[in-house]
């Protein structure tokens, strides 16, 4: 069933399931291990991710489907196998309605029914975190607090709830719908925007959608003819031209050959660039640029990765933290980066550092034994490390708990760990997380009561 | 995997050197462990264990079988591992072969002991039912959902806790009128038999870093390893197995130092296991 994966496709983020589809005669027991989900956007395979068992509530279906749930909320630890499709939200910029209204599902649609009840075990199951009876209440108590108090929980729609429309009107159906039986149907969970006479339904969780101007984080996968090509979280590589570069003389000038071949003296492979999305290639692929100075190569420090809609653009993603001198960059793409503040990405760092690079080739010959490189002069000191993996560690829990990423929210997690004298690797335990829930449901209830 | 930048390698380097791992660990210490029981129903016994992002399953199946002529008054133990496609897409097909009989062998050799079967930590003669005729056959199979790091280790306590969990079934025998008959053998429904566990080794891989050794290595920071050593140990502090990996050599001073600081951090790895183990039980028995 799952054909080879392309190892350009990156694995897909575990979305909420859009749609769950199963040929009328399915007849596949869910208790056999491995278990697989497969993610298909536009109809195509392109990756494969497990997932934990989800009790449905199925309201009407084929009988083979309603014996495979009712085993499947039964054996609720098991690994469960479930068909998942999102026909959109990545695919092409310009949504082609006419390719959705005429698009015939070759199987039947079943109506999954999650409710809030279902969602909750799920999202306790998916943490790989422990919590003792008391935590496991008081973390539930909050995180429902909090569910009540988003405003957007009366306007969601659920896969295969129909849109209601005025049928009298010529309506163009967008990304998220689907034609049945001459009903609007929702394909994804999400928010119905009605703009005009386009009617779509915006997913809440999807992948990375690209925008002209985001500043981005990425990982140098290729270096190809003229430009580098990196990996950024998004179903395609983004290309990063020789042109869209600044030189390391600084010179404005025409790139040359002798340029193209010293391309990796700029970025190596496996490189972590931070760059602008300046436009789209035709075939959806992105385009970057780093020409600014605060662009570029991102070193002494790590990379995390993130999903995707955790990230909303704000007017700064690159944020200096001078009360622990770090720098943090929230790329839009859902990668963090978090390292040592570098004054500017200028010549006096670039040198240094291809002079280290130099002398780990020269001592070690062809086989580059890691051990053997010179420790460069400026290790980070101890201080800067420990703030380093508390605002790493603060930015881990908020996005297992689903929260924005924000700068501010990031600090205050990090400052409540400082004065509840949390060691920094118990900022990943079961307490803090539920003590992370109470402060964020607090905060909400505080700011509620201003307005 | 990912590859890493110099930059990034070299954080990593100077972290463990440090003594402040990239999530705030020290050199020795563990990622929270969280184990789950009996989550294969059909099995024998099975357990699921995660530490931190690694998570592996492993099922044991008990099976009637012949003992071998060799040695007639001993079962049999096979331990297999299979790396599953989801834990990496390079694993799909043939790709997770390597690392999958890597991992069965050092199982292997950490938990069944010598060719005679001394020192294993299960003991095969307590699967024997009719000597020379009937035995258990136990299988022993590890699957890897998903891979962070440190698969021998979480391979090595959800074993130990599966054996905890399985059942085997308790037989009565019906010997035939000839004593060169195949006896009959009757397995009852109701009782079960359980494995004691506190003498099940783990294992405890130390891998080695520039000048330092860590414990429960991240896959980020296996990949700057320069060589690791898993030391299976007992309750009472006896190496019941050991296993080198990595390509760079290791002086003898450095492996003897190694193997001590795995019987210390082994000890408390032993302790949290056998608590958990016994939370588990008590859960269990609870529900029923």
């Amino acid at each position: 069933m799952i054909s080879r994966l392309s190892s350009r496709r990156r694995l897909a983020e575990p979305a909420q399931p859009s749609l769950l589809l199963l040929p009328s005669d399915s007849t596949s027991p869910p208790d056999f291990l491995p278990c697989l989900a497969v993610l298909l956007p536009s109809l195509s395979i392109s990756s494969v991710l497990p997932a934990p068992a989800q009790p449905f509530l199925l309201p009407s279906l084929s009988p083979s489907f309603l014996a495979l749930s009712l085993r499947s909320s039964l054996l609720t630890a098991q690994p469960f196998l479930f068909l998942s499709l999102s026909p959109s939200a990545h695919s092409s910029r310009a949504p082609s309605y006419s390719r959705h209204s005429s698009q015939q599902l070759p199987y039947s649609v079943v109506a999954p029914h999650i409710n809030k009840e279902a969602a909750m075990t799920t999202m306790l199951r998916e943490l790989r975190l422990s919590l003792n009876q008391t935590q496991r209440v008081r973390l539930q108590s909050a995180l429902q607090s909090l569910q009540e108090m988003s405003s957007l929980a009366s306007t969601i729609t659920v896969v295969a709830d129909t849109i209601p429309v005025n049928h009298e009107d010529s309506i163009l159906k967008g990304h998220g719908t689907s034609d049945l039986n001459g009903e609007v149907v929702a394909t994804l969970c999400g928010v119905v925007e009605r703009i005009n006479k386009l009617v779509y339904v915006r997913a809440q969780r999807a992948r990375y959608k690209p925008e002209v101007g985001d500043i981005i984080v990425g990982r140098v996968i290729e270096i190809a003819p003229k430009r580098w090509r990196l990996e950024i979280n998004f179903s395609q590589d983004a290309v990063l031209m020789l042109s869209s570069m600044n030189l390391p003389d600084g010179i404005q000038r025409r790139r040359t050959a002798v340029d193209e071949l010293n391309m990796r003296s700029i970025f190596e492979e496996n490189d972590v660039i931070c760059a602008e999305v300046r436009g789209f290639q035709h075939d959806g692929s992105l385009h970057l640029q780093a020409r600014s100075q605060k662009y570029g190569k991102l070193e002494r420090g790590m990379l995390l990765t993130v999903p995707a809609y955790l990230v909303k653009r704000r007017k700064q993603h690159l944020h200096h933290l001078q009360q622990y001198g770090i720098d943090l960059i929230l790329g839009c793409n859902g990668f963090i980066w978090v390292g040592e503040h570098v004054n500017s990405h200028g010549e006096n760092d670039s040198a240094a550092n291809r002079e280290n690079r130099e002398d780990a080739v020269n001592k070690t010959g062809e086989l580059q034994v890691i051990q053997e490189v010179q420790e460069p002069e400026r290790t980070t000191p101890l201080e800067v490390r420990q703030h380093i993996c508390r605002v790493a560690n603060s930015v881990r829990l908020l996005s297992a708990l689903g929260f924005n990423l924000t700068v501010e929210f990031i600090i205050d997690t990090v400052e409540a760990s400082i004065s509840s004298n949390t060691d920094i690797k118990d900022m990943l335990a079961a307490e803090f997380y539920v003590q992370t829930a109470e402060r964020e449901v607090q905060r909400r209830v505080s700011l509620s009561r201003k307005h | 995997m990912v590859g890493l930048s110099l930059g990034e390698k070299q954080f990593i380097h100077g972290g463990i050197a440090q003594d402040l791992r990239t999530d705030g660990r020290k050199r020795l210490h563990y990622r929270p462990i969280s184990i789950e029981t009996g989550v294969i129903p059909q099995a024998n016994g099975s357990a699921r264990v995660r530490l931190g992002a690694t998570d592996v399953i492993v099922s044991i199946k008990a099976e009637l079988g012949k003992p071998s002529s060799l040695q007639p008054d001993k079962g049999k133990v096979s331990i297999f591992v299979d790396c599953s496609p989801t834990a990496a897409p390079m694993f799909e097909g043939r790709g997770g072969e390597e690392l999958s009989s890597e991992l069965s062998v050092a199982l292997q050799r950490c938990l069944l002991g010598g060719k005679s079967g001394a020192g294993a930590g299960i003991d095969p003669s307590s699967l024997v039912i009719v000597e020379g005729k009937v035995c258990w056959d136990l299988y022993i199979d590890g699957l890897v959902v998903s891979s962070d790091g440190n698969l021998l280790d979480a391979l090595g306590a959800a074993i130990k806790v599966a054996l905890s969990n399985t059942g085997i079934p308790k037989v009565t025998v019906i010997l035939g009128p000839s004593p060169n008959d195949q006896p009959d053998v009757d397995l009852s429904d109701e009782e079960f038999l359980q494995f004691d566990t506190t003498g099940v080794p783990v294992i405890v891989t130390l891998t080695k870093v520039g000048r330092h050794y860590i414990a429960d290595a991240t896959l980020e920071e296996e990949s700057q390893m320069s060589s690791a050593m898993s030391v299976s140990l007992n309750r009472h502090g006896h190496i019941c197995g050991l296993t080198k990996r990595g390509a760079a050599g290791l002086d003898p001073s450095v492996v003897l130092d190694m193997i001590s600081v795995a019987q210390h951090v082994g000890e408390q790895l032993m302790s949290m296991l056998d608590s958990e183990i016994a939370a588990a039980e008590a859960a269990a028995t609870q529900e029923q």
